[in-house]
Order: C-alpha cells, then structure tokens, then sequence
C-alpha cells in the first residue's frame, strides 16, 4: 500500500489514539530517521487476505478485498454506502466478524455429496448481515465456486415497469428489465465459467431460435442478454441447469446462491395487475424459480441468505426475528436452515472500526479523538454499524 | 404600613394556629387586614399585629342608614381549641360531612402556592369543602360499624381457611354489587349485573371438549389464571341475570362436549397451537434425512424410525417451541443447536 499511511504500532488502544494525532505530524521527522518498515502492524488490519485462511484470530480486524475481486465479484452485490465509502477511501476494507466465520466454518467441513445446507442471518437493521454475507461469497469466490448472488430480493418485487406474462406459463409474469440486468452481472461475475459448463436440456425460444443440449453456458447467458423478452425464462433455465449440474462429477463446480432480502420471495409485493389487483410473489417468474432453488434438493453447493427489513414490504420497522419478517409459508419453506444471529459490534470490533476511521482520516473532528467523543459515538450509535457509519460520515 | 386584603394572595409563611386569632380582627365582610412588615426579604412576613380598623370598616350599608344590621356578633373560639387529643373522634364526624374547618383541628394547607408563598390555609378553603373526605372512616368509626353489624352475621365455616379449600368445594362464584345511596329512589340499575366465575381445571372437559370450550367463549377466558367469567347484564333483575348466567355455564359445557359433522372440517388455520405432526417442517425434515441417505431404503417403517430418532426429536421441540411461543435469541439458538445436530453439521 502507499507508503503515506500511517505506521501504527502495536500498543494499547488509548495511547494507540493519541498516538495518531501526533505520529501523523512527527511523521515526517521521522521518515528519515527510522527505517521503513516492510508492512505497516495495525491493531486493526490484517493482512490474511484470504477468507480460508482467517480464524477467530482475526474477529474485528479488517481486511483488504482486491480490487480486481470486487469489480468481478461485486458488480452489485455491495451495500450502496460501502460502494461509496470503497471509492472515497480507494480501498475496500471489510470486517472479520464472527457470524461470517462460523458459515465459513460450516462450508469448509461440510460435506458436498449432501444435499445443500441453507444459513441464514438475521439481526437488527444496520448489524452487517450484508457485510457477512458478501464476506462468505467471497470465500466461494476465491474456493472457484459458481456464484448465484441476488443483490436485493426486494427489487424484484416492487417498482417494476414492466410486467409480461410469460410465454412459458400463462399464469406467471416476466419481468425482463430485472432479469436481464441480473443476467448481465452474473455474467461478469462467473465469466470463467460461461464457457465450461454445457447445458443439459434443449431450450425453444421462439420458432426460429432455441438452444440445443451440449452448448455452453454463456450462449444462453447472451441469448437472454440480447433477447430481453424472453430473459426470465433464461434466469429460469440458468438457475435449473447449475442446480442439475452442481456437485456432479461432470459439472465438476460447486455452487453458490446467494440471496439478500429472502424473506421478499414470500412477502407482499407492490406491483399490481391489470385490473389493480395485488400480485402474488409467487406469479413472478423470477421469483418462483428462485424459490425452487432455495430448497435443498440438489446437491454440491451451499445457500447463503439474509433477511432484510429494510426493503421489505408491509413488516413493521422492529421486525428483525427470522419468523417475523420470513411469515408462516417462508419459515416452512426455508425449514431446516442454521440461523445466524448477526449482532452491533462488539467493544473489540467498534474500536477497531473506529480506529480504522480515524487512519483514513475520515473523522474530521476535533472531538471525535478524545475519550468523550469515543463515548459520546458508541452512546448515540449504540455500536450499531451503520448508525456509526452514517453519524461519522457527518463528523 | 401597607394592607393587603387577605382575600387576594397574600404572603403568609408559617402562621401558628393561635397567632392567627390577633388578625381575625373586626370585619364585616371576609376581609380582615394584615399588616405586613418591611421586611429585608422579598418575601413579606405577616406580624401578629391586629390593626385597629375596627372603626373603619362598617361597610357601604351604612351609608344609607336604611338596613340597619344587626350588631354583628364575634364568632367565638374554634372547636379545635377546646379538643383533646385523646377525644372521641367518631362522635365529631359520624357521618360523611363537609370539611369543616373548626372541627378539624389539623393544620391542613391546600390550593395552589401564590409565588413565592404556601398553599392557603384551610380558614375559608373551598378546596378542602369541593373535595370528598374520609374524616368520618378512621379506623375507629369502622371498628365501630363492624361491631354493630356484628350480630348479624353469620361464622365463616371454619373447615374453609384457605383459598383452594374455597375453589375446591364452591368453584362457581357469584358476584354481584349492592348500591346504597341517599336520594329518591332506593332502586341502581347497576345492582342488576351478576358475573359468574369458574376455573376451567374444575370442569371435566377432555382436549376436544376444552378447545371447543375456548373457541366458544373468547374473551372471557383468561390464561393467566385459568378463570372463565361470564357477566350476565341483559335482564333487568339481579335473579334473573343470575339464571341466564347460570344455564350459560350448563349449556357451554354440554355443547363443548357434543361433536359436530362439520368439525372433522377443522384446517390447519384453526388449530390454537401448533402440532409438528403432519406439518410442512416434519416433512421437510423427513424427505430431507431420506435424500441424505442416513439410513438405507425407503418406505413407511423406515420414516417412522427417523422419527424416532433423538435428534430429530430435540428438533421437532425445538420448531414447536419456536411456532408456540414466538421467537427470541434463546429458542433460536435452540432451534440452531437441533438443526446442526439434525444435518451433522
């Protein structure tokens, strides 16, 4: 990294503070008179870079994704405040914490001739579950896995324009605009792999056009990409043949589905008929294919979800529990999952995103160093990661 | 000397009863004049002066010298001066009176302070009169109603001390509320509602006949203490309330009992609770155990020894505490414990 950040050393936290302020003037004095180290040793980074590779060792420790992962990784998998604080601070730090590393955990020992197993974290508005789960697609990411992320569940079920009725079942509906831009992202996410996997089944379009068995993936990738009426039922056939071929010695991938916002797949939704009556999720093309690939009937892979308030349509503000915001036929659906409770930080992880938002300069402040101000952040916060991110964002 | 009228604020601060006596000095309407010192402090104290107004103060009638007044009499000592302490209270006050100020020898404050002063006192406070008081319900006035109502109740049945001897052996109450007040007529409309109390636990109801029971009676059933009330108020006689109450009771529990047709129509929906048996998560869990290949073949036997199995066991408790009693982080992580067991995770 560039050689104008900060060296801190290894010290207790509240020397570590103050020794902020001063070492960022007497830096320059010095820079001449010490040597340079080789890595900067920060209490809150670390420098396994590798999700394998981390352990409880790390919990509260950031480290760094590169940057070639997230443009191909996270087209538009990130919180929208992340994505902004990746570009004003040039790098993308993300926490190790502990919801994260136990699914990790899981993924490791598990056993993929089984069928797969489904997480679930749930917490409080603003804990990290996002975070967690874009920290554990990484892992599958950097293990060579196939990843199925679906940003934001919500967004398929409000605010569509445009509303078809599928060319395959009469009593769905198609939503082209959000298939084809979620078919263009998992294109760029698992470009390696549009060219090894070969679709099984034969797929008719229209009379002229159709996809035989034995081409590869990407043909009908770009085939849903450049024919937007029928992208649904690409989504559709996507997410059937990596779901047939997943864990099979020939398909020789491990798969994994992502979803942000699961319990949008067995809420309300806000698009309305013809006739203004309301629309079931379940008549949504992409959402009850989405919903056969959440039950785990097939075998060699792993599904990673989180539940969402945020988004979600007609669920109290306070809602958070997995069976509040997921309702009767969600939790019977999703029945058995390993639920993660996904909490604020913790002391350890607070001083650690503080601390880091102090090296970036980011707390501008002349209170926001000394102890009052530390306490007077962790009061109006309550260690809650995105009320601190939003509060130091105005300091 | 300045004078204030009393009937305005005035600034009083800790007047003793007897020096009070020197300012209840000559007036003829309810003003008597103080005199107020000049004081250091912003708040003037009152002296124990008495001003000689005697002489002023006759009043406008006397102008004319057409209504001629009587000669006003002093009034003489307050009553509470000429009280014991270790007096007869009940003989003062027998009965629900208005606050009287000179038989209640308390020094008693009330209204609200003017600024920087007390509350007024309770010489001509019609607070004190406005309000209901409890003077004549001290201790000894009722040990004194209760000796007299004495001979005409009956003994508690000694074998009855204790409340689940009571519950046991009279487990219907009844109760109803009598209405005594002074005025033309001796009839309440009130007195007409009677409200039946039982407990569930003494009825003899199997499970069928206890929820049928609940479905029919709503809100009158409490949880907590497993007390079915019943308030019978449509008829316009106390006896009659309690009939209609009473064949509510024998009715509810001879209908609870019977099995309709249309019962064997109960959904899932309907259920109070629920029952893990033939619900989508013993499924789920099933089929899921059988795709895991745990155990080997396939058929009505060998699910049933899935079944069986204590982990699915501790998940099947888990799940039915989960949907029964609503979530928090305990049961939760109980449901996550059995869920890891379930799957070998």
């Amino acid at each position: 990294m560039a050689l104008h950040r900060l060296t801190l050393r290894l010290r207790p936290t509240v020397t570590h503070v103050r020794s902020v302020h001063t070492s960022r003037y007497g830096r320059q004095q010095e820079a001449a008179a010490v040597d340079p180290e080789p890595e900067p040793i920060s209490v809150f980074r670390t420098q396994e870079n590798d999700p394998a590779c981390q352990s409880e060792k790390q919990i509260g420790q950031f480290y760094t994704l590169p940057s070639e992962h997230i443009r191909l990784l996270f087209p538009h998998g990130l919180p929208k405040r992340y994505q902004q604080q990746v570009k004003t601070f040039n790098e993308a730090c993300v926490m190790v914490r502990q919801p994260a590393l136990e699914v990790i955990s899981y993924m490791k020992k598990a056993d993929y001739s089984q069928p797969a197993l489904r997480y679930l974290f749930y917490g409080v508005t603003g804990s990290g579950k996002t975070m967690s789960l874009c920290h554990a697609v990484h892992f599958c990411y950097t293990q060579g896995w196939v990843v199925l992320h679906i940003p934001d569940a919500h967004l398929w079920v409000k605010n569509c324009k445009e509303l078809l009725p599928s060319s395959y079942n009469s009593s769905r509906f198609d939503q082209p605009l959000q298939a084809t831009a979620w078919l263009r992202n998992f294109k760029i996410t698992n470009e390696r792999f549009l060219s090894k996997i070969k679709i099984k089944h034969r797929y008719v379009w229209t009379k002229r056009e159709s996809t035989e068995g034995g081409r590869p993936l990407g043909e009908l990738v770009d085939q849903g990409i450049s024919r937007v009426k029928s992208s649904s039922d690409v989504v559709a056939a996507v997410m059937k043949e990596l779901r047939q071929q997943s864990g099979h010695p020939e398909g020789n991938f491990r798969l994994a589905v992502a979803v942000d916002g699961v319990n949008a797949l067995w809420g309300k939704s806000t698009i309305k008929k013809e006739d203004k009556s309301a629309v079931d999720p379940e008549e949504l093309t992409l959402v009850y294919n989405l919903r056969k690939l959440l039950k785990n009937d097939w075998i060699g892979g792993a599904i990673i979800t989180t539940l969402s308030q945020t988004g979600s349509l007609y669920t109290s503000k306070s809602a958070y529990l997995p069976q509040e915001l997921l309702g009767e036929r969600g939790f019977d659906s999703m029945d058995p999952f390993i639920p993660l409770s996904v909490p604020n930080y913790s002391e350890k992880e607070f001083e650690s995103c503080y601390l880091y938002y102090t090296d970036r300069n980011w707390l501008q402040h002349s209170q926001s160093g000394t102890e009052e101000g530390k306490k007077e952040l962790i009061f109006l916060s309550n260690r809650n990661p995105t009320m601190f991110d939003r509060l130091c964002s105005f300091l | 000397m300045n004078f204030v009228p009393f009937g305005i604020r005035s600034y009083w601060v800790k007047m003793a009863t007897h020096s009070s006596k020197a300012l209840f000095c000559v007036g003829r309407t309810s003003f008597s004049y103080i005199g107020l010192s000049k004081s250091t402090s912003r708040v003037s104290y009152a002296t124990a002066l008495s001003v000689n107004n005697s002489h002023r103060n006759k009043g406008p009638s006397d102008k004319n010298g057409r209504f001629p007044r009587r000669p006003k009499r002093e009034p003489g000592e307050p009553r509470t001066e000429k009280m014991a302490p270790d007096q007869d209270w009940t003989s003062v006050y027998p009965a629900a009176t208005p606050f009287r100020p000179n038989s209640v020898p308390l020094p008693v404050r009330m209204g609200f302070p003017v600024k920087g002063g007390v509350p007024p006192q309770k010489k001509g406070n019609l607070e004190l009169i406005k309000i209901p008081n409890f003077l004549h319900l001290t201790p000894a006035a009722i040990r004194k109603h209760c000796e007299a109502l004495k001979p005409f109740c009956t003994e508690w049945p000694s074998a009855l001390d204790t409340d689940p001897k009571c519950d046991e052996r009279f487990p219907v109450k009844i109760e109803s509320r009598e209405f005594v007040s002074a005025g033309p007529s001796i009839r309440n409309p009130a007195a007409r509602v009677v409200q039946l109390s039982i407990k569930l636990s003494s009825l003899n109801l199997d499970d069928h006949a206890r929820k049928k029971m609940l479905k029919l009676v709503g809100e009158r059933y409490c949880r907590d203490t497993d007390v079915l009330t019943i308030r019978a108020d449509s008829c316009p006689l106390r006896q009659q309330n309690y009939d209609y109450a009473m064949y509510l009771l024998t009715v509810l529990y001879h209908e609870s009992w019977k099995i309709e047709a249309w019962e064997a129509e109960k959904t899932v929906a309907d259920m109070e609770e629920y029952m893990w048996e033939d619900s989508p998560s013993q499924r789920n869990i099933v089929e899921l155990l059988m795709r895991m290949k745990v155990s080997e073949g396939d058929g009505q036997e060998v699910r049933e020894q899935l079944l069986e199995r204590r982990d699915v066991q501790e998940y099947k408790d888990s799940v039915t505490r989960l949907k029964n009693e609503g979530e928090s982080e305990s049961s939760m992580l109980q449901y996550k414990e059995a869920v890891k067991k379930v799957l070998n995770v």
